[in-house]
């Protein structure tokens, strides 16, 4: 099919191109899935949504997506590609015709579908409405004015500002696959939006509850999330960041705050993880007792080293020092995860002339540049 | 009747949140319905900033933003709405810092402020160049917390007229389908702009004036209508926006000699004029041929990379994304797009309009703060001040009146009126007739205007208003039908189109916005310092006048 495009009007002629998407279609009356092929001709500026409109304007009317900005600020169209979270307003067609590809789309992950692209995204805002999420004030007195606070005290949340609530975090969580009641990266990026708010109060009481079951200690830490982000939230990082925090706060009762310690001690102290004592250590003597039998046959098969004697790393003084290197920088806390403004430049040009987020150029543990001398 | 309510906000922007808000506290029962849920609404595109006086950056007063303001409208902005604006800005960007707003701070801890086109002080206060994402994001975290209903996903389409008053909104429920009416006491409009009537548009595929075609189609007069602001950099080919705050971090504007052009347009303000004046400035430079494929430059490099991806961030994504051009290394080709709708539903200083039980508020009103040129950041402020202001006095009126009434009628006929249309089985799709009123208009209604080309538009726009009568609407079900609701947008756009028409071929002089530099080129403040009032009357637009509200600033030469 050969479809004329005056998308932009003008005189000149724009060059186009071939482009052919597979849809998976949903009929929310019928209940059936269909994955259906469409070849349209595009302006080569296109990107996934304006290929999409080509369709619904000129081929099938009935196809239904969200969108609304197309300018990656609205957060309208969360939509799949190749089975991966995307927006659609982004995702440049060019290089994916160049390449000979066929893409396939489908609607978000982790939320049902209402039709085609739609999902229903209930219950992801009653999870971003769990979080509580409104600034509770700190302060006895309301300033007169604005409440004082400096760039550097801000920025810990610069990233988590920039969410735009699209689901695409959500869309790829896995843990939120196992588990459907796990509060998931987008609402606990929120939360930390304002447990690391100077200017809020009830950052103890957020912890406590974001601690809960179904909560931070829930993440598979699978970075997915991060992955799959449009706009370079890093939602596992806020997750970590509440992670250390509750712990710095002393909010550890949680299996997975006693876990995350053990990790660190035993790091500290042998230089590696002592598996035997992470049971007991994280679920406590009465559960480690009863798992018993399942320890003493793996360690039969060789899966687990003997707990005596103590097995310590070769190089065991490295990890001690780093230890002591971050406890001497008081990097405790968020404090230690925190990228700040330095974070918001993560974004390079690819070789196809689009953008990417690139790899962080501060990773965790290493010296950012505003603490160093 | 579905549900009832004092007040329904229809529109869930900085605007429709800060009144539903404002109704709420004052103890009104409100919800707001909005065709996209709130946080996706439009406001959230604002870059730039909001303006106050907060006296952060430099001695400021209200009284200089009033000024500035008034000479920015080309002296058609009511100076009595521009007092109350600036005059409130500070208190009302201060409680947004205290609901939480993520603004940009100074050395000292304050809100942060940049210069802005057309200001004498530096007086955006701004989020890095998010600043509308933050202020939907805050608002929405307030609507939460005070845990006001939302229809979201709902498509208001009619308004309910009885006993000469509004009643209420005919809706389309978009996830579930069907007729929806929603009584309430009092009605907000607060839905945003129309640029969706030009191709190359900062607008999201949402700005297609509903607020305003509703208002019309029950008599409410619209205001200024000929007045469409274009702002001077967007992106090709679509118009996605880059921010004024990248000139008013001192990016420069380049011809393809590579000089600063505005030295011949604006030798004082420069980079910084007001927004009409540069895009003048752009187009003619396009037009005389100094030009770069349609487009001339915007120069950050000069800037640093450590200030671009401070404060500039999103500025140096979307130019990533959309025009393949890293602004650290290289300039962006900019062009001016249709961006602002300075006219709209024509209200009083409490956003009430001539209809009983009617209010307006943001893009969609005309208070007039804005008159024939809006400033950079006089949007998101508008949209906090009236929109709180409407809200209040929409909620006190509903609390003093206590019946509300949707006629079965009123549902019958709108039942009647829809399914004329999704029962049309033959016909022609919508987007054609979109695509040509969208590139028409570009092309005769723009930044410069012609008395012949004008007179062309309205004949095509005539035209395809008798195209729309045959449009057909291909999904007839119940689920996310939004191919019904766009055909609805559709015929919206075409009247406020004609609207837009009339009322630049009534005004006889170039102002502000409304530039006729072939016939007209002086600004006439004898015949013309009034605002264009059009209404409907038999199926087209018909215009009248109405005096602008001068306070303290006579007219005077406006130069930059």
């Amino acid at each position: 099919m050969s479809i004329g495009t005056e998308i932009t009007g003008g005189s000149a002629p724009e060059p186009t191109m071939e482009v052919a998407i597979k849809i998976w279609r949903y009929d929310s009356q019928t209940g059936e899935r269909a994955l259906k092929l469409y070849e349209v001709e595009a302006p080569e500026w296109a990107c996934l949504l304006d290929v999409l409109d080509i369709i619904k304007d000129r081929v099938d009317g009935t196809l239904a997506y969200r969108k609304s900005c197309r300018m990656m600020i609205c957060g309208s169209c969360g939509m799949r590609m190749d089975g991966g979270a995307v927006l659609a307003c982004k995702e440049r067609m060019k290089p994916i015709v160049d390449r000979g590809h066929v893409p396939v789309i489908s609607a978000m992950g982790n939320m049902p579908i209402v039709k085609d692209l739609v999902v229903d995204m209930d219950p992801f805002w009653s999870k971003i409405r769990a979080m509580k999420p409104w600034l509770q004030p700190g302060y006895q007195e309301p300033p007169e004015r604005e409440y004082l606070a400096s760039q550097e005290q801000m920025n810990p949340i610069h990233k988590e500002a920039l969410c735009i609530m699209c689901g695409c975090c959500v869309s790829e969580c896995n843990s939120m696959e196992s588990d459907p009641d796990f509060l998931g990266p987008a609402a606990l990026a929120k939360g930390f939006r304002f447990v690391g708010d100077p200017r809020d109060g009830a950052d103890i009481e957020r912890l406590n509850e974001y601690n809960s079951e179904h909560g931070i200690w829930d993440c598979t830490r699978c970075y997915f999330c991060n992955e799959r982000c449009p706009k370079g939230v890093d939602p596992r990082d806020a997750i970590a960041k509440l992670g250390a925090e509750s712990v710095r706060q002393g909010i550890d009762h949680d299996l997975g705050a006693k876990h995350a310690k053990w990790f660190v001690t035993s790091t500290k102290t042998t230089g590696w993880l002592r598996e035997t004592e992470l049971v007991p250590k994280t679920q406590g003597i009465v559960s480690a007792i009863k798992q018993t039998k399942f320890a003493l046959g793996l360690a039969r098969r060789g899966k687990v080293p003997l707990p005596f004697p103590p097995h310590v790393a070769e190089e065991v003084r490295e990890a001690r020092a780093l230890h002591d290197l971050l406890k001497e920088q008081n990097r405790r806390g968020a404090a230690g995860i925190v990228q700040g403004e330095r974070g918001l430049a993560r974004i390079e040009r690819t070789d196809e002339g689009g953008a990417k987020r690139d790899i962080a150029e501060i990773t965790p543990g290493e010296e950012p540049a505003a603490a160093g001398s | 009747m579905e549900a009832k309510h004092d007040v329904l906000v229809v529109g869930a922007g900085c605007a429709g949140m800060r009144a539903a808000i404002a109704a709420h506290d004052i103890g009104a029962d409100v919800a707001l319905i909005s065709k996209i849920h709130p946080v996706r609404s439009h406001s959230g595109a604002a870059e730039g900033g909001i303006n106050a006086a907060l006296g952060n950056a430099s001695e400021d007063d209200p009284e200089k933003h009033a000024f500035d303001t008034v000479k920015g409208s080309d002296f058609l902005g009511d100076q009595d709405a521009i007092e109350i604006l600036c005059e409130a800005a500070p208190e009302d960007v201060y409680e947004l810092e205290r609901w939480g707003a993520i603004f940009s701070r100074t050395e000292d801890g304050r809100i942060a402020q940049r210069p802005f086109g057309a200001a004498g002080e530096p007086r955006t206060a701004y989020a890095a160049d998010i600043t509308g994402h933050v202020l939907v994001h805050v608002l929405y975290e307030q609507v939460m917390k005070r845990e006001i209903p939302a229809y979201e996903e709902f498509f208001a389409w009619q308004l309910v007229i009885d006993d000469g008053r509004c009643q209420g909104v005919i809706a389309w429920d978009l996830l579930n389908g069907g007729l929806k009416s929603l009584g309430a006491k009092t009605v907000i409009l607060a839905t945003g702009g129309a640029g969706r009537l030009y191709s190359g548009t900062t607008n999201a595929y949402a700005c297609t004036g509903d607020g305003m075609a509703m208002a019309l189609r029950v008599g409410v007069p619209l205001k200024d209508m000929e007045m469409m602001q274009f702002h001077p950099t967007t992106l090709a080919p679509t118009g996605v926006l880059i921010t004024e705050g990248c000139r008013g971090e001192g990016a420069y504007l380049l011809n393809s000699e590579g000089k600063r052009f505005l030295e011949r347009y604006a030798p004082n303000a420069m980079e910084l004029a007001s927004r009409d004046v540069i895009s003048r400035a752009e187009q003619t430079e396009i037009d005389e041929g100094r030009g770069v494929d349609g487009n001339v430059l915007l120069d950050l490099r000069h800037l640093g990379a450590d200030r671009i991806h401070e404060r500039l961030h999103g500025t140096r994504e979307l130019s990533m994304v959309f025009a393949g051009v890293d602004p650290i290394n290289e300039p962006i080709p900019v062009r001016p797009g249709a961006h602002y709708h300075m006219g709209g539903v024509d209200t009083d200083v409490w956003g009430k309009t001539s209809l009983e039980g009617l209010y307006a508020a943001g893009e969609c009103a005309c208070v007039s703060v804005h008159g024939a040129n809006r400033l950079g950041g006089n949007a998101l402020m508008e949209t906090i001040t009236f929109g709180r202001r409407a809200g209040a006095h929409a909620a006190e009126w509903a609390l003093a009146n206590t019946t509300v009434e949707v006629p079965p009628s009123v549902e019958a006929d709108a039942e009647r009126e829809l399914r004329h249309l999704l029962d049309r089985a033959d016909g022609e799709r919508p987007w054609a007739i979109r695509d040509e009123l969208a590139r028409t208009m570009h092309e005769n209604f723009g930044v410069f205007r012609r008395e012949q080309l004008m007179r062309g538009q309205g004949d095509i726009v005539a035209g395809l208003r008798e195209r729309y009568q045959r449009v057909v609407v291909d999904d007839k079900g119940n689920v996310f039908n939004n191919d019904l609701t766009q055909a609805l947008e559709l015929g919206f756009l075409l009247e406020l189109a004609d609207c837009m028409i009339v009322s630049g071929l009534a005004r006889k002089e170039s102002r502000g916005a409304h530039a006729r530099p072939y016939d007209f080129p002086e600004r006439d403040d004898e015949n013309y310092m009034r605002h264009t009032l059009v209404a409907w009357a038999d199926d087209r637009p018909r215009v009248d006048w109405t005096p602008v509200t001068v306070t303290k600033w006579q007219p005077q030469e406006r130069t930059y």
